[in-house]
Formats: C-alpha cells, structure tokens, sequence
C-alpha cells in the first residue's frame, strides 16, 4: 500500500469513473485529469491489471472516437504508469488487435486509418519493451543509466537500431496525423494523441542522443558508426520538422513545451548534452 | 467582502470537520485566497514537519489539496509552494515521502485548467510540478540547496557570524 493516503475500495470505483469519462463518445482530447488518475492509480497499487479490466467492460469498440481516446489514454499511461504496467500490458495485445480489427475501412468520422496505425504503434512499442525491459515508458536516460550503472557502447548497436525503427514509426504516425486534419471541425482529439508523440520521440532522440556519444568515446573505429550517424541526422531533420509544425498548433502548445531542435543534428564527437 | 466570507467559512469547517491546529494551518496556507502562502505560515508548517505525527497530518492535507480539480487550482498551485518550500527547510521526511510519491507531482506536468475569461491558470502549476520534479532527481542540487538555505536562515537569526 502507498504511503500516501488512500483508500482501495473509493479508489477502484473512481477508475472505473475515471476510465469512462476518458474515453467519452464526445470528440475532444482525453480529458488529462481522468488519465491522471489511471496513472495515479498504477503508482499507488503498483499493478494496471483494474485498468485493463475497466477498458474492455466499457463499450469502447462500438464508436472509433472513443476508440480512439482509449489508445490515447492507453498510451499515455504506458508513458507514465508504473513500470508494472508495461510488464502487464503484453497480456493485452488481444485486446489492442481487436480495437484495431473492429473499426471498418475509414470509419464513419475518418478514425480507422488512425486507430490502426496506433494500435501497430503501441504493438511495436510493447514489443521494444519486452526485449528491453530496462527502458521506462518515457525512455528516460537518466532513469536508465541508473539502472544499468554504465553506459556500455558495445550493448549499443542493437538497441539503437530498434530504438530508429519507432522514431521512424512515431514520424509516419504524425505525418498521418497531420493529413487527416479536418478543416470543418476543430481537431482537438488528433490533436491530442500528439502530446504522448511528441514526448515519446523527444525521449528517444535525446537517448540516441547520449548512446551515440558514449559509442564515439569508446570506439576507435568511428567509420563503422557511419550508417547510424547518417540515420540519426535524417532523423533529426524529420524531428525538427515535426516540432516546427507542432509549435504552430496553439492547443498543443498550451498543453507542453514542445522541443525545440537546432538547425544542424549535434555533434556526436563532442561531449555536449542532446 | 466575498474573500471575508470564504475566510469564515473555512473557520467554520475547519470546526465541523473536526480539523487538527496542523491540519488548519495547512488549509490556511493552501486557501483559495489570492495571496500567500505566507513565508510565515510555510516556515511554521516546516517546523512541525520535524515531529512525526504532525508530518503525517501535514501530508494528508497536502495530498488533498494536490490532487484537488481545476477549479481549485490555487489549492494545487499553493501546495506546490509548500512542497518546494518543504524540501528546503523541512525534515528529511519530507524528501523520502516526496520521492517515493513523484508521481503525484510529476502527473501535474500537465495540469489544465482555464477559466471563464480563457486565462491559462493551469500554467503556472505545470511549471512548478517541472520545477519540484527536476529538483527532486537532483539529489545533489537539493542537497546543496538545503544547505545554502540553512546558513542563511542561521546567519538571520544571528548564530553564525555573515
């Protein structure tokens, strides 16, 4: 039990609250003080196993807005939920396949290409985790180097490979995004499944950042590094791009900072910070 | 006149709901009036911090008022306060607590709230939850930081020659 104080039983009702109102049939973004209290709740009990539970006795699958918001929520609480929460989430790939299979070709609203390119992201992103346990959902560096207690380059290559392969899943993801805009209406619920995009890549590129750096220290062969190099510099062009064309969304920018990135991709050869 | 209102009627439930001196006191400085807290009433609550029974009474009201909705952003925003305050000059309780319960404070990151003449009152809770967060995975700033504000506190009540 937490040492804050809390009470399990008013604690179970109020996710199940918190669950519906997150992923409401109203086309808006998730509200951020339901999906708080999911991730609260992972914390305080250390298990996400009420939220899955709460997810799949609501009638989610039967609207893709609230298909929608539910993979948004869903993510979010990945990001930030207890590290318990990754470890159990591999049960629920079930579940995420379905969300992806029930909504038909566009949808009614044009959901269905979002919806399913969500849920291969998320798949992805469960299968990064389970190979990698010792990322956290945010992939915090400093978190990991703690962890780990080194910055060992050799166990480097591999995992920043993988780590490329979502970045570049996170950028066609935006792009998709950002073409299914709707002129009409206000985008506030796409919008809103930018927010976890925008930390998660942000993330990833300050720990390709870092990694890339300690490979260079230790390595006396910097030509063999040439291949990522040359894949960590598109990336960081493709990043820019994507936080320019956030920054001019005024939603967006009310909710986080969004990063700024220089003109030219950091040098890998110094010691600078991302 | 509306504040004197609020004021009294924070006495009286204060009275009805059977509040402890300390728990009061942290209502006070985490009210929805538009001022404070007080550095008085933060340095009263860091003293108190220091006794065991009146630290947990201290953060049982702080986690309510933490985790209050938009409306009472200035409960959130005034408990931030007396976290920052807290870590500064507080026990040493109140580091390990705020550390193992991070999450509380990192999940206000994004904290919303916006009120009817559309001002973004949110803001200034998600910069202060980012502040306390960073300075809480800093141990060897908060460390140095909890010095420099110990000698200073000393150097004003005049034990140590400035």
């Amino acid at each position: 039990y937490p040492t804050r104080p809390v009470d399990k039983d008013k604690a179970d009702a109020e996710l199940v609250v918190n669950i519906k109102k997150a992923t409401s049939a109203e086309e808006s973004a998730p509200k951020q003080k339901h999906v708080r209290k999911c991730i609260v709740y992972t914390w305080d009990y250390h298990t996400s196993m009420a939220f899955w539970t709460g997810l799949r006795v609501q009638p989610i699958l039967s609207d893709e807005v609230q298909t929608f918001k539910a993979l948004i929520t869903v993510h979010k609480v990945l990001q930030e939920g207890h590290p318990n929460t990754l470890k159990e989430a591999h049960g629920q790939t079930g579940w995420l396949e379905t969300c992806a299979r029930t909504v038909n070709s566009d949808g009614q609203r044009g959901y269905g290409s979002l919806i399913r390119t969500y849920v291969a992201f998320i798949l992805s992103k469960l299968r990064f985790h389970r190979l990698r346990p010792e990322f956290n959902g945010l992939f915090e560096y400093e978190e990991y180097i703690s962890l780990k207690g080194i910055d060992d380059p050799n166990e480097g290559y591999e995992t920043i490979s993988d780590l490329m392969a979502l970045q570049d899943q996170i950028d066609s993801f935006q792009r998709l995004i950002f073409s299914n805009f709707r002129h009409s209406a206000n985008n506030e619920c796409r919008i809103s499944a930018l927010v976890p995009q925008v930390k998660e890549s942000y993330g990833i590129y300050r720990f390709i950042t870092s990694m890339l750096r300690a490979m260079h220290r230790r390595t006396d062969d910097v030509d063999a590094l040439t291949p990522l190099r040359e894949r960590f510099s598109s990336q960081h062009h493709n990043l820019r791009k994507f936080y320019y064309e956030c920054s001019n969304l005024k939603y967006l920018t009310g909710l986080i900072n969004v990063p700024k990135l220089g003109q030219e991709p950091p040098n890998l050869l110094d010691n600078g910070n991302a | 006149m509306q504040n004197i209102g609020k004021q009294s009627l924070r006495v009286i439930k204060n009275y009805t709901k059977g509040y402890s001196d300390t728990q009061t006191k942290v209502r006070d400085a985490t009210s929805n009036d538009p001022w404070g807290p007080s550095g008085t009433q933060m340095n009263d609550l860091a003293q108190l911090s220091f006794n065991q029974q009146d630290f947990i009474e201290i953060m049982e009201m702080l986690d309510k008022r933490l985790n209050d909705k938009g409306k009472n952003w200035r409960h959130v925003w005034k408990a931030l306060t007396v976290v920052d305050y807290l870590l500064h000059t507080g026990s040493e309780n109140c580091i390990l607590y705020f550390k193992e319960n991070m999450y509380i404070i990192k999940t206000l990151k994004e904290f919303q709230y916006i009120d009817d003449n559309s001002k973004d009152e949110g803001a200034n809770v998600r910069q202060k939850a980012k502040d306390i967060t960073n300075l809480l995975q800093d141990d060897s700033r908060l460390r140095e930081e909890r010095r420099s504000r110990g000698n200073m506190q000393d150097r004003m009540a005049g034990r140590v020659p400035g």
